[in-house]
This record gives C-alpha cells, structure tokens and sequence, in this order.
C-alpha cells in the first residue's frame, strides 16, 4: 500500500545550512498493516508523513502510495491521491464555526460528493466513533477526546484506504488516549491501512503492532510485534 | 443546483460581505477606471464618427479677389476660365461657387444663435469662393500649386488641415483618457488582488482542511476568484450604467447647439457596455488568479 525506495528529503536553512530529515529510507507497508512511526523530535517523522500526503516532493528516491507513484503525479492529481488517505491531526484541526456533524460532511462535500451520500454516510460514521449524541455541538463545546473522535470520523468518512495520524494522542490524557487507540484499531480490522507517528511510549508497548523507528533521518528498527524502545 | 455549486456561491458572496468596506473600495476602483475606459472608447467612436462625415464633405476653398482684398478684384471672364481649368483639372470631382450674398446667407444660418456675430458681418463682408471637392482629399497639393498664382485667387485654404487639427487635439485628449484608465485599471487588479489575499487567509484553516480531504484545486479557489469576478462585474455595471445615463444626455445637448457634426447616441454607449462587462471580470480574474497562485499551491 505504501513503499518507499531510498528515499531521501533534506531542507535548506540559509545558503550553504542544510538538514537532513530523511536519509535513503526505504520501507514497505502492507496493505492492512498497523504502523507506529516512533523517534525523538526532529527524527524525521513528520516529514515522512508529509511526503506520504505529497504536501512535500523528495529530492531523491521513489514513493508509491495506494498504488500511484508520487514522483510522477501531476499537481491536479495530488487531489485523487489525498481521497484515498484519511489525516488525523494532533491538534484535530476542527472549524469552530461548524457542528460535529457539518465538520464531518464539509470533507465529503469540498470533494464533490451528492447530498445523499453525505446523509447516509455521516450517521454511519458518527456511529462509528460513537458521538452520534454530540452531533449538533460545537468543538469548543467537546473535550480533547471527543474533538479526536470527530477528527477521526471526518478523517474515515470517504473510505480511505490508508488512515495517517501525525500524533493523534499527542493531546490527550491516558485514559482518552485508549480510546482513541481502540477507535484507530477498529478502523484498522474493517481493512484500511493505519500509520500512526507517535512519541507515546505506552500505547506503543500495548498495542504489540509493527514499529518502525527513525532516528537522525534514518530507520533504525523496524519490528513486526514492537514495543517503543529496546526493551524487547 | 447541486451541493457544490451553492457552496461555491455562498462562500464568495459570504468573503464579500465579511469584508464589505474592502468590496466598496474595489467596486468603485473598477467603476471609476471602466468609466474612463468607456468615456475614451466613446471619445473614438464620437471622432470616427464625425471624420466618416466630414471627410466627405471636406472641399477646397478658393477665395477671390473683390474690392476688400489687397489683390484687384477678380473679372468676370478670369473667374470663367479657373472655373473651367478647375472642371478640366482630373483631380477635382466638382464645383460649386458660392457667391458673395451665397457666403453671406450660410454665414446667417451658420450662426444664426449668435445675432451679434450675424450682425457684426454686411453681405459685403465674405469673398466670393469656388468650393472645390476632390476626387481624393490627400491631392490639395495639385490644386494649390496650379491656381495658386492665377489672378484674382487670393487664397487657396484645405479644409483637412482644420480637421486635421480637430483630429489631433482629440487624440490627445483620447490618449490621456486611456492613459489614466489603464494605470486606474492596474491600481482596480492591485486592490483586487489584495482584497482576495486577505479573504485567502482568513479562510487558511478551512483552505488546509480542503486541500487534505482532497478538494480540488478550483474548488478551493473558486470562491475566492468569484469573490473578484462579483466585485468587478459589479463594477463593469456601475459604469456602464453611469456612462448610459450621462454620455446619451450630454450628445442631445451638443447636438442641439452644434448642427453640422452627427453625435453618438445611447446605442452605441449600450454596444460598449460588453467590453466593460469583459474588462471589468477580465481583470477581477486575472488579478485573483494570480494573487492566489502562491498562496493555495498545492
């Protein structure tokens, strides 16, 4: 679902200062599998996730997501690609000035899809992370987890087929972080492909899935049943 | 109309209300700069109009000799010969005298608003002329050089050589029209462009959201270039409506005062009214797009 062949992304800080954020990575990533990306700051996880989404271009090596070799997409396909890839953010990134509900339509809606659909679909999904009580609030009105939920469920209502979260705990105490992961990981089982960058080193031991961890721009481990350091 | 039609719609009519003293000051930017635009394409048409119908009419005056002038007034025998080598002459395609009293009526009818100048002039007062009209007006010189010394001419004057200053004043005048409205029109694009900066990133959150669920480019910046192509529409209808209801007035004024000269009329101020309509959205375009190529690139 996802492959990436030595690639490599560096960024220019002043004329002559530049940084390393990926060094030759190459990695593969089933279709259905769960990841977690894990490294210090500035080890480069971000920038991985952004070259996944085409929000940035590599400057060598290839990437392939859902099928479609990055390197080659033309700018007015970069829309196609992100349809196929849900995004969760740290932050939520919710309008304030919209409901529960109209957050969850408004991606269904911007990407041309008919009234319809988006009655159908916007229930099912509310269900889904199960907030189908708080559909008319505002995200100011909903805790940190709550606001999550919605994130996910807009991030999961076109049925994408590969579901990155760039820290999605990040702001969440433990108990809403359990959650979130339960939530993550039935997502998961109905067959979308999950990577999840994280610092957290808890859900990580818990949840046993495959880690992959950068460090310095490079992957370092990559463990099938992986915990968050060496310890195993 | 379907989801995403209204969504377009609402977002540019909702940017445009949000920041409505900004609207004001770009609709009346591109009025005043479309104004003058038309005021200068108007000014064209009055003056092509005018030349279609003076060139024509445009003749040859050959002033004679009478008892006024310094030179001995011209015998009756001498005025039938030029008039005969005026007919033979191939360049000339008629001839007409006018005579002394001929000169003096059309003076009278001329000015007939005026009755001091009408009274200030006697029948005598005006020479006697032969009116010529050429087969093609640019061949003046022919004629000046061959009657010029016959005797009894005292002046030989084209006709095109006032018109041909008329011509030249209002070109200037044209020029400067045209001048003014496109630095007008160029500061119209600059506000406008700024005006949907403004509106872009106010609305950068909803645009990043949009641009991650994967709305398509025009999608997301659609509302944004409506948002200017309503303001210059706006704009383009103001000073068509403008120029309508002063330009078609204006002409009926003159033309009451001035009866030789035809004038436009609000016909031809509806014909610009497209050109306007295609400015005005041109630029509103234009100046969109281009303010947005940076901002909401993927």
């Amino acid at each position: 679902m996802i492959t990436l062949k030595n690639v490599t992304k560096t960024y220019k800080r002043g004329q002559d200062d530049e940084v390393v954020a990926l060094r030759d990575v190459s990695l593969e990533v089933a279709k259905g599998e769960f990841v977690f990306v894990v490294g210090p700051s500035g080890s480069g996880k971000s920038t991985f996730m952004k070259l996944l989404t085409r929000e940035q271009a590599p400057d060598g090596g290839d990437i392939w997501v859902a099928g479609k070799n990055l390197a080659k997409l033309r700018p007015w396909k970069v829309p196609a690609l992100r349809r196929e890839i849900g995004y969760v953010y740290q932050d939520f990134k919710l309008l304030p000035n919209k409901t529960v509900e109209e957050n969850i339509a408004f991606a269904l809606e911007v990407i041309g899809k008919g009234r319809r659909e988006i009655d159908a679909r916007v229930p099912e999904v509310l269900e889904l992370v199960g907030i189908e009580e708080k559909k008319r609030a505002l995200p100011h009105e909903l805790s940190g987890g709550q606001q999550q939920r919605v994130s996910v469920a807009r991030a999961f209502v076109n049925n994408p087929r590969i579901l990155l979260c760039d820290e999605p705990t990040g702001n969440l105490d433990p108990t809403t972080s359990v959650g979130i992961m339960k939530l993550l990981d039935r997502i998961n089982r109905t067959g979308a492909t999950v990577v999840m960058a994280t610092h957290d080193q808890h859900i990580v031991d818990s949840m046993r899935r495959r880690v992959v961890e950068l460090e310095d721009g490079v992957v370092v481990r990559d463990q099938t049943r992986g915990v968050y350091g060496y310890a195993g | 109309m379907s989801a995403r039609w209204v969504y377009v719609l609402q977002e540019s009519i909702r940017g445009l209300s949000r920041n409505l003293l900004m609207t004001v000051a770009v609709v009346l930017s591109v009025t005043v700069s479309l104004t003058l635009l038309g005021a200068s394409l108007l000014l064209s048409e009055q003056v092509d109009l005018a030349t279609d119908d003076w060139t024509g009419k445009v003749e040859v005056s050959i002033f004679l000799c009478d008892d006024t002038t310094a030179c001995a007034p011209i015998t009756d025998e001498q005025r039938d010969q030029l008039r005969r080598d005026l007919e033979d002459q191939p360049v000339v395609a008629e001839v007409f005298f006018e005579s002394k009293q001929d000169a003096y009526e059309r003076f009278q009818e001329l000015f007939r608003d005026q009755p001091t100048l009408v009274e200030s002039v006697d029948p005598d007062t005006l020479p006697a002329s032969f009116r010529v009209r050429l087969e093609n007006p640019a061949l003046f010189g022919v004629i000046a050089e061959q009657f010029a010394a016959y005797p009894g001419v005292e002046e030989i004057v084209d006709q095109r050589e006032i018109l041909n200053q008329f011509l030249r004043f209002t070109n200037v005048i044209r020029n400067a029209a045209l001048i003014v409205a496109a630095i007008q029109l160029i500061a119209a694009g600059v506000l406008i462009a700024n005006t949907i900066r403004v509106a872009a990133f106010a609305r950068r959150e909803q645009t990043s959201i949009m641009k991650l669920v994967g709305a398509s480019n025009w999608y997301i910046r659609l509302p944004f270039v409506l948002e200017g192509v309503f303001a210059g529409l706006l704009g383009a209808l103001l000073s068509w409506g403008l120029l309508y209801a002063s330009v078609p007035r204006v002409a009926g004024q003159l033309r009451r005062e001035i009866e030789l000269m035809p004038f436009i009329d609000a016909e031809h101020v509806l014909l610009i009214g497209p050109w306007l309509l295609l400015a005005g959205v041109g630029i509103a375009a234009l100046s969109s797009v281009v303010a947005l190529r940076r901002f909401l690139d993927v």
